[in-house]
Order: C-alpha cells, then sequence, then structure tokens
C-alpha cells in the first residue's frame, strides 16, 4: 500500500515559485541564500573595496592590526550569535567584559594574590551571571531583551560602585607587576610573529573558537538543539529537547565570551576603567545580525559572525586607513548593517515559501 | 525535568569541587610583588574643620559615568564639603536637559548653594535664573568660560576647554611637533570637540582629527594604530584623557614608529607614564581645585560675603602642565587620585 | 462494541482535570486499542485540548483514573509518556520549520558515534533511516537538506508521524491534524493515519471533522463541555448521527427548527 502513497509535488505550489524549491534550485542561487555565504561576499567586497583605496592597508602588520579589533569583536559575537540562534539576547554582554576585568584586577590586587586567583574567580562570578540571566529567563518567561537590559543596568552600576568602594576612584590599580601577570599576559594578550607580522593571539582564539563553535553548531546534539530551541521553544520541548539547559548554557557561554574578551583587556592594558564596555553589546549583536543570525532566532551560523565581525573591523578600521572623514564611520555601518538584515529577510521569506 | 537537574547538579558537582579547590590552591599562593600591599602609603591629612552652621550645597555636572576626570572634581568637592561642614548632594548627567532638571530639583530643595557645570549654557539658561529668584547663590566651575556671567553666575573656577586645548597646541609649538593627530574618545562630545578645536587654533603645524569607541579599548589601541601606520609622518597623538594616552603608547609601540604622546588630564599612571618617558606632557586643569573651589567659594559668600576673582573675572584653575621636570612631586597626590 | 480481548494501550476511567476552580474536563472514559483509530471529536472549548495534555504528559489528570498497559500512571513530561511509547503530535508544533527534515526527524533523539568530547551526529545514518522510514510511510522527497518549512502542511504532518512511528510510538496522538489543510492535504493525511494504524499503532485523532473521523475511525467519542456525550463503536452509529451529536444533536434540532420559520432557508438540505 506504500507504493500508492508517494506524495506529488505537483500538488502543491504554482508552478512560478519553482525557482525557490529545493529540488529544481540552481545550486549557485542556493548557495546565495545561505546567509554566511552572503556576509561572506560582503566582507570580501569590503576588503577589496579598502585595499583598492588605502595602500597603507596592504602591508601585513596594518591587516594583523585590523585582525586584531576584529578578534576581540568577534570573540564575542560567537556565542552572542550562537544565543540569538537560540531564541535569545543578551544586552549585558557588554558590560559583563569589564565586569570580569574589574572582579579580576581588584581581587588580585586587593588580597595581593596571584593574578590566576582573580581570573579563576572572575570566570565563576562570570560563569554565575550568565546563568542568573538565563534561569530567570526561562523561569519567568519574559523576554531575554528586558531580563538582560536589567542586568546590563546592574552590572552597570555594580561596576562603577564597587569599583568606586574599593579603590576609591573609577579605575583599577596597574597589576602588572603581581605574580602571575606575565604567564596570564601570555595566555591572553600576547602576539604571535608570523613572518615578521606580530599578529595578536586574540586573533587565532578567535578563529579557533569560530572552528569550534561551527563544529558543535553542525554536528552535535547540542548545536541541533540550538536551532530547536531558537525555532521553536514548544516544538523542540515536545520532542524531548531539554530547552532550560540549553537556553541557560548558551547564556552561560556569553558570560565565557565575557570573561574571556575581559581578560584580554585586563592583561593587555593593565587597567580596567569601570564605565567601560556600555554600548559594546550592540556591537556584538550587530557582528552577529550582519553574519546572517536572525534576530528571531533558529537560523544563523557560527561562521557568519566571524565575517560580520571582519566586516565590522574592515570598515572601521579601513576608513582610518583611507584616511577619510571619520564622521561618517556611524553612517557607513548603519548601510551595512540594513543591508544584512534585508538580505536575512529575503532568506527567511525563501525558506518558508511553499 | 526534575529529574534530569538532579541528574544534571550531580554531573556538575564534581566540576565545581575541582574549580574550588583550584581556586582555594591559588588563593594560598600570593603574589610577592605589586598588588594593595605594597601600594599601601600615607593617607592624605584632613585638614581642621569649620564651626559654621551646616549648610547644603548642590553640585550638579555633566559627567558621564566612571570618568575619571569628574571623580576628581567630586574628590575636591568633597574635601570641601567635609572641611566647611557642607552637605554636598552631587548629581551629573551628560545629557543638557537631564542636567537642567537635576539643578530643578536641587533649587526645590531649597538648598544654600548650587555648583554647576555649563557644558550646554543655553540648556542652563532658564534654571540659572529660577535659582536667583530663589535666592540660592549659582558658580559655575570647568565648562562655560565665555557665559557664566551673562547667566548671572556669581563667580567662576575653571577653564575653558578650548583655552587648554589652545594652551596644549602652544607647548606642540614650543616641542616642535609638525604633525599631529587629536584621538576623540566619544564622537559628538562638546568638551572634546573644543579641546581638538583649541588645539588645532593655536598649533602651527597640521592637526588631524581621529574617533575611537572609548567604551572598547581593543578598538581604542587598533583605531590608533592604524592610523600611525596610515600616516607614518605624525609625530604626536593627542589624547583628550588619561586612559586613552596609555592606550595610544601601546598603539605606537605597535605601529613601530617614533610619535609621541600628549594629553589632555591625569592619573596615577599616566604620571608613571611621564616619569619613564613614554608620554611626553600632560596638561592639567585641576579637576581636584575645580571642585574644591567651587563648594568653598559658596561657603565664603554665605559666611564672609566673598567674591572670588572680584566677581568680574573667572578663577582660572590651569593650564597646568605636568613634564619630565615636575612629575616627581604632582605623582605623589596623583597616586590617592586627588590630582 | 467492537471489543478485542488483548488489554488497551491507554485507558482513562472517570478521567477528569481541574485548574484551581474551573473544571475543564470531568468522567471521561476512553479506551485505545493497537490497531484501531480513536476519533475523539469536539467543538472548541470541548476539552480536547486538556485530554490529550493528559494522555501525552502535559498536565496531570485530577480525577479519575490513567492506564497504561493496564497500569496506573503519572505523567510529569512529554519525556515520560514518550517512554511509555505514547507520542503527541501537534497541529502546530509539530516541527522547527526552518531545520532540514532529517534534523527534524531525529530532533531530541539524536544518534551520535564517538567518545565524549569528540561525539558528534552521525548524520549519514539519521539521513538513510530518516528517509527509509519516510518511504515506508510512503513519503518521498528529492532533498532531505530543505527546510521543513518548506513542505506542504499535510507533509510536515507526515513527517511528524513518521518520526513517532520510528521511535517506537505505539501510541499515536494527532491533535487536529487536518484542520489547517485543504482537501487534498487532508486526504494525505487521513492516508497516514491509517497507514499508521495497518502497522499496528493505537491512533488518538483529535478533530472537530466528523467527515475526517468517519473514513478513518473506529471507535468515537464526542465531547461537549467537558465531558463524554457520546462514545460508539464504528458499526453503531452512522456519519449523519456523529454529524448531529457533533454539531450539539438536541441544539441543533432546535436550531433547524428556528431556521425553519425563516424563508428562504431550505431546512430539508441540512443535514
Amino acid at each position: 500500500m506504500s507504493t500508492a502513497q508517494r506524495t506529488e509535488p505537483a500538488s502543491g505550489p504554482p508552478p512560478v515559485s519553482g525557482p525557490v524549491r529545493g529540488a529544481g534550485r540552481p545550486l549557485a542561487l542556493r548557495l546565495v541564500a545561505r546567509p554566511e555565504v552572503g556576509v561572506f561576499l560582503g566582507a570580501l567586497a569590503v576588503m577589496v573595496f579598502f585595499l583598492v583605496a588605502a595602500p597603507t592597508l596592504r602591508q601585513g602588520d596594518s591587516m594583523a592590526t585590523v585582525l586584531y579589533q576584529c578578534s576581540t569583536i568577534g570573540l564575542m559575537a560567537l556565542p552572542v550569535a550562537l544565543l540569538m540562534i537560540g531564541g535569545e539576547f543578551d544586552l549585558s554582554s557588554g558590560v559583563a567584559v569589564i565586569t570580569s576585568a574589574l572582579t579580576a584586577s581588584m581581587l588580585s590586587y586587593q588580597l595581593t594574590v596571584n593574578v590566576w586567583t582573580g581570573v579563576l574567580v572572575s570566570l565563576v562570578l562570570s560563569l554565575a551571571i550568565g546563568a542568573f540571566n538565563g534561569w530567570m529567563v526561562v523561569r519567568t518567561g519574559l523576554p531575554s531583551f528586558l531580563v538582560t537590559l536589567g542586568t546590563f543596568l546592574i552590572l552597570q552600576g555594580v561596576n562603577l560602585a564597587v569599583t568606586k568602594l574599593v579603590t576609591g576612584n573609577v579605575a583599577t590599580d596597574d597589576i602588572s607587576d603581581m605574580d602571575g601577570f606575565g604567564q596570564a599576559k601570555a595566555v591572553f594578550a600576547s602576539s604571535v610573529d608570523i613572518g615578521g607580522v606580530q599578529v595578536k593571539i586574540t586573533v587565532f582564539y578567535w578563529l579557533a573558537f569560530a572552528a569550534l563553535a561551527t563544529w558543535v553548531l553542525l554536528r552535535t546534539k547540542y548545536g541541533n538543539w540550538i536551532f530547536a530551541v531558537g525555532g521553536s521553544k514548544e516544538s523542540a520541548r515536545a520532542v524531548g529537547v531539554r530547552v532550560d539547559f540549553t537556553k541557560i548554557t548558551l547564556f552561560m557561554l556569553v558570560s565565557f565570551g565575557a570573561w574571556f574578551v575581559g581578560m584580554h583587556n585586563l592583561f593587555a592594558f593593565n587597567t580596567v576603567q569601570s564605565g567601560e564596555g556600555v554600548g559594546q553589546e550592540l556591537i556584538y549583536i550587530a557582528a552577529a545580525v550582519i553574519g546572517g543570525c536572525l534576530l528571531t532566532g533558529g537560523s544563523g551560523s557560527a561562521i557568519g559572525p566571524v565575517f560580520g565581525a571582519f566586516m565590522f573591523g574592515m570598515v572601521n578600521q579601513g576608513i582610518v586607513f583611507a584616511g577619510w572623514n571619520p564622521d561618517w564611520f556611524k553612517a557607513f555601518l548603519g548601510v551595512m548593517l540594513l543591508g544584512a538584515v534585508l538580505i536575512n529577510l529575503w532568506v527567511q521569506r525563501t525558506a518558508t515559501r511553499r | 525535568m526534575d529529574r534530569s537537574s538532579r541528574s544534571r547538579s550531580r554531573r556538575l558537582a564534581p566540576v565545581v569541587a575541582v574549580a574550588a579547590a583550584a581556586a582555594l590552591t591559588l588563593a594560598g599562593c600570593s603574589s610577592d610583588s605589586g598588588g594593595k600591599k605594597a601600594a599601601e602609603g600615607g593617607s592624605g591629612a584632613p585638614a581642621g574643620k569649620a564651626g559654621t552652621p551646616r549648610m547644603t550645597v548642590a553640585l550638579v555636572t555633566h559627567q558621564a559615568p566612571g570618568d575619571t576626570f569628574w571623580d576628581i572634581v567630586r574628590k575636591g568637592a568633597e574635601a570641601a564639603a567635609a572641611k566647611d561642614n557642607i552637605k554636598l548632594v552631587y548629581s551629573a548627567d551628560p545629557s543638557a536637559g537631564t542636567q537642567a532638571n537635576l539643578v530643578q530639583n536641587a533649587v526645590d530643595q531649597k538648598v544654600d548653594g548650587i555648583a554647576l557645570t555649563l557644558a550646554k549654557p543655553g540648556a542652563m539658561k532658564d534654571v540659572v535664573a529660577r535659582a536667583n529668584l530663589a535666592k540660592i547663590p549659582v558658580v559655575g566651575l570647568n565648562s562655560g568660560l565665555s557665559d557664566w556671567k551673562k547667566l548671572g553666575l556669581l563667580q567662576f573656577f575653571g577653564q575653558d576647554e578650548s583655552v587648554a586645548g589652545e594652551a596644549l597646541g602652544k607647548k606642540l609649538n614650543e616641542v616642535g611637533a609638525k604633525r599631529i593627530v587629536c584621538v576623540i574618545h566619544e564622537q559628538g562630545n562638546v568638551g572634546l570637540t573644543q579641546r581638538c578645536d583649541g588645539v588645532r587654533k593655536t598649533f602651527s603645524g597640521k592637526t588631524e582629527t581621529l574617533y575611537v569607541n572609548g567604551t572598547d579599548r581593543p578598538s581604542v589601541q587598533s583605531t590608533i594604530t592604524a592610523k600611525l601606520k596610515q600616516d607614518s609622518s605624525l609625530d604626536h597623538v593627542v589624547t583628550l584623557g588619561a586612559p586613552f594616552a596609555l592606550t595610544a603608547v601601546q598603539s605606537v609601540a605597535d605601529a613601530g614608529g617614533k610619535a609621541k604622546v600628549a594629553t589632555f588630564d591625569l592619573n596615577k599612571d599616566l604620571t608613571g607614564a611621564v616619569k619613564k618617558g613614554t608620554i611626553e606632557f600632560a596638561v592639567d586643569q585641576q579637576p581636584y581645585l575645580q571642585g574644591y573651589l567651587a563648594v568653598d567659594s559658596l561657603w565664603l559668600y554665605k559666611n564672609n560675603g566673598n567674591y572670588s576673582g572680584g566677581g568680574e573675572q573667572p578663577v582660572l584653575t590651569g593650564p597646568a602642565f605636568v613634564d619630565k621636570s615636575n612629575v616627581d612631586r604632582v605623582a605623589e597626590f596623583a597616586a590617592k587620585g586627588t590630582r | 462494541m467492537t471489543d478485542q480481548s488483548t488489554a488497551p494501550l491507554v485507558e482513562l476511567r472517570d478521567a477528569g482535570k481541574s485548574y484551581g476552580n474551573v473544571r475543564a474536563l470531568h468522567g471521561v472514559d476512553l479506551t485505545v486499542h493497537a490497531g484501531r483509530v480513536t476519533c475523539v471529536l469536539g467543538d472548541n472549548g470541548a476539552g480536547k485540548s486538556t485530554l490529550i495534555k493528559i494522555i501525552s504528559g502535559l498536565h496531570r489528570h485530577t480525577e479519575g483514573e490513567f492506564l497504561v498497559d493496564g497500569e496506573p500512571v503519572r505523567f510529569d513530561s512529554p519525556r515520560d509518556a514518550l517512554a511509555k511509547g505514547i507520542a503527541a503530535v501537534y497541529q502546530d508544533l509539530a516541527t522547527i520549520p526552518l531545520m532540514p527534515v532529517w534534523r527534524n526527524f531525529f530532533l531530541g533523539s539524536e544518534l551520535t558515534k564517538g567518545p565524549w568530547p569528540l561525539r558528534r551526529l552521525d548524520i549519514a545514518r539519521m539521513k538513510e533511516t530518516a528517509d527509509r522510514e519516510l518511504r515506508e510511510m510512503g513519503i518521498a522527497l528529492d532533498d532531505l537538506e530543505q527546510p521543513i518549512g518548506t513542505l506542504s502542511g499535510g507533509q510536515r504532518q507526515c513527517v511528524a508521524i513518521a518520526r513517532a512511528v520510528h521511535f517506537g510510538a505505539r501510541v499515536l496522538i494527532l491533535d487536529e491534524p487536518t484542520a489547517a489543510l485543504g482537501v487534498k492535504q487532508s486526504g494525505v493525511v487521513l492516508k497516514y493515519i491509517a497507514a499508521a494504524r495497518d502497522r499496528g499503532l493505537g491512533v488518538i485523532f483529535i478533530t472537530h471533522n466528523p467527515h475526517h473521523a468517519y473514513m478513518v475511525g473506529d471507535h468515537f467519542s464526542v465531547l461537549r463541555l467537558g465531558t463524554l456525550e457520546l462514545s460508539a463503536a464504528r458499526g453503531d452509529i452512522t456519519l449523519e448521527d456523529l454529524t448531529n451529536h457533533m454539531a450539539g444533536g438536541a441544539e441543533l434540532a432546535a436550531l433547524k427548527h428556528e431556521l425553519a420559520q425563516v424563508r428562504g432557508v431550505d431546512v430539508a438540505e441540512l443535514p
């Protein structure tokens, strides 16, 4: 009887919608429909453009500078993108970076202990903040936008108040002469010599984490669950996906990223200014969106935000290298973001059209 | 649901235990160098306290949260308040409208004096008039050098941002600078723009402007590096705040150039860098003095009818240059976060 | 009643559910046998969804008994129900539109290979299995990588059914699988319901369309105002009776009478 029950493809749409259907679509069109391919082409275009416009950019060490900027954004854009694929936002990610750096710095300095103690305590605290965000979101069912807006404001205030309380200033004390600083700097903020060009270590972390995230997202059960909880929480729960676990760990992943970047900031610059980080969360989200992650969740990649961050950093530095009026930077960024969102919209329509 | 979470916590337990143990182990080995133990020094001697009746003074500034400069202004104001038996009410907001509301708030509370900054004089006009109507003395500090008299303020302490900029421009001429880049760490900030414009006015060489994202240190560093690589003829980087000067030093090292760094404002790490020579000089408008004098002047006005500057002239707190020649003297106070 | 000698897979005895003071369901008896389709009919708000939630483990019953294989049970979550072989296929919640067909098929029960830190999805095996299972249910897709959202509504339901069957469901709860579909697509789904029944599954088919129910059902239970209005085997009831009960029986007769007073309505044409 099964032979009698083949579904006939003709039962669906009128023939005009032929090109967007899975079967008959040309490979090129299907490739472009992948959001990360779109942003890759965009990033490539921006790079070629600036390579032509800015001769000084063509040197290896100039590129290393651009990549450094990209990497510190990209390191955070990665977990932020995963969280977005999982259907949630984290507005506290920018100040959380500074919270972790402040914690490590003040704890080490005030107690005069090896800086690795501060690094570890700060990791635990960061993960706790992420767990709190996630727990609040899954328990209350409130939009993560609201919950993390709350944490954003709390952390912003706490960063300032606690720093003032502990150090008497609005910045932490220089810890560069303390035990363990050298080691920690080597881990979080050193440079690697590649053919005479000093490349910051964050660039390698960034690419390594991106590769890892891609593997997790596409090749593991957890990755499958990230797509599922972002695509439809109820459906995922109904088929047995541990939705709460997935969401909470995603928030913790973001706070892990914040810790990592926070440690870089601390060991690269020796001190931390308590008011920093505000506004960065939007840049991370922008990089993820430019990289093809849907604001509504359920779609995106880990490689897309790499190009998103690259595009962001490239435009940022490219304008400087080209010697243009930097007043225009924000306008450029806005155009890029809008373009990316439009592409995303088109992708989603194409994917769900019958 | 319950079951799975319980098994999860069971799985997590050893991880937590290991992490805690590791933290404790590390806590055991304390740092032999640096840290607070090494920095413990003598504390500033508190001055005597006035026996005059308690009064309330509101200090309203356009500070953005977490700014070192304003933190020092506030410390100066607090020191004067403690000495003069004044209850100091500090509030701040970078947006002019909100700052005006804060001033109005102080007027409503019928404080005994108001000290405010005039970053955007137009927005403060009405509230200052209302304070005058309520017979509350108002003094200005920091910004508003050209407007304080027009608005009916009693006296003014500070130095316009553009005056400071002009002073720095002249100093750059003296040290033989030819091409400089002025790094603005907050796009659209009036005070910062005035500083750069002041520099441009008196500096005889070529001045370029560079915007950086002040809330993101790595971005600041790479953007300045990029600028130095793009234009290798730049010989000076001018930053508008102490933390950015220190970041610019790293950028110069990264870019492999020979550019020097000059900056506005001070902090304790900066004095160290001046001592080492990595930063050429800093121009300071003595924020501590601005806060201190503004509050103290209100006390003098109320208790003795004094006008600083005779009520006609502003009291200038800067520009005070800090370079290798005088840094040792300044460093001592900068370490306490008061200079 | 065409009772079987074997014990029913699922049985409700005088079951009910109250949310606080609101009594959503009470006094419901229902049996589900292997290889049979039990249809649950009712208007909106009759208590159908509460009934599904109890059987699928989303909510617990507060009255009466709920037995699986003759044993009383209390489910804490859909996972518990799944463990007993009871799978619900919801109308809207069956699938994740943007995910590929094969990922949807195995979602929540992914096949993996390799030792822990490197444990990864066994994609080849999953695709192959999904394709085989779908073909066995009579669905042939040319590309399992396409997002399931690109399939038609009927096809999506069928993938969900095939998935439930593959993961050892013995009892399928289908929540209004034909509600949002056109005539042709509904026919496709009804065929798969029949296919599932023929593979020996017990099916609970929830619908408010008596025509659809009558095409595949072996037993009909009509819910009204939170309780059972009718429970009849296929042999004991005609489609007209069923339609009557479904529409509210006596109420419909009264309505018919009223309409008869209005000129222009030909009452004889009404069911």
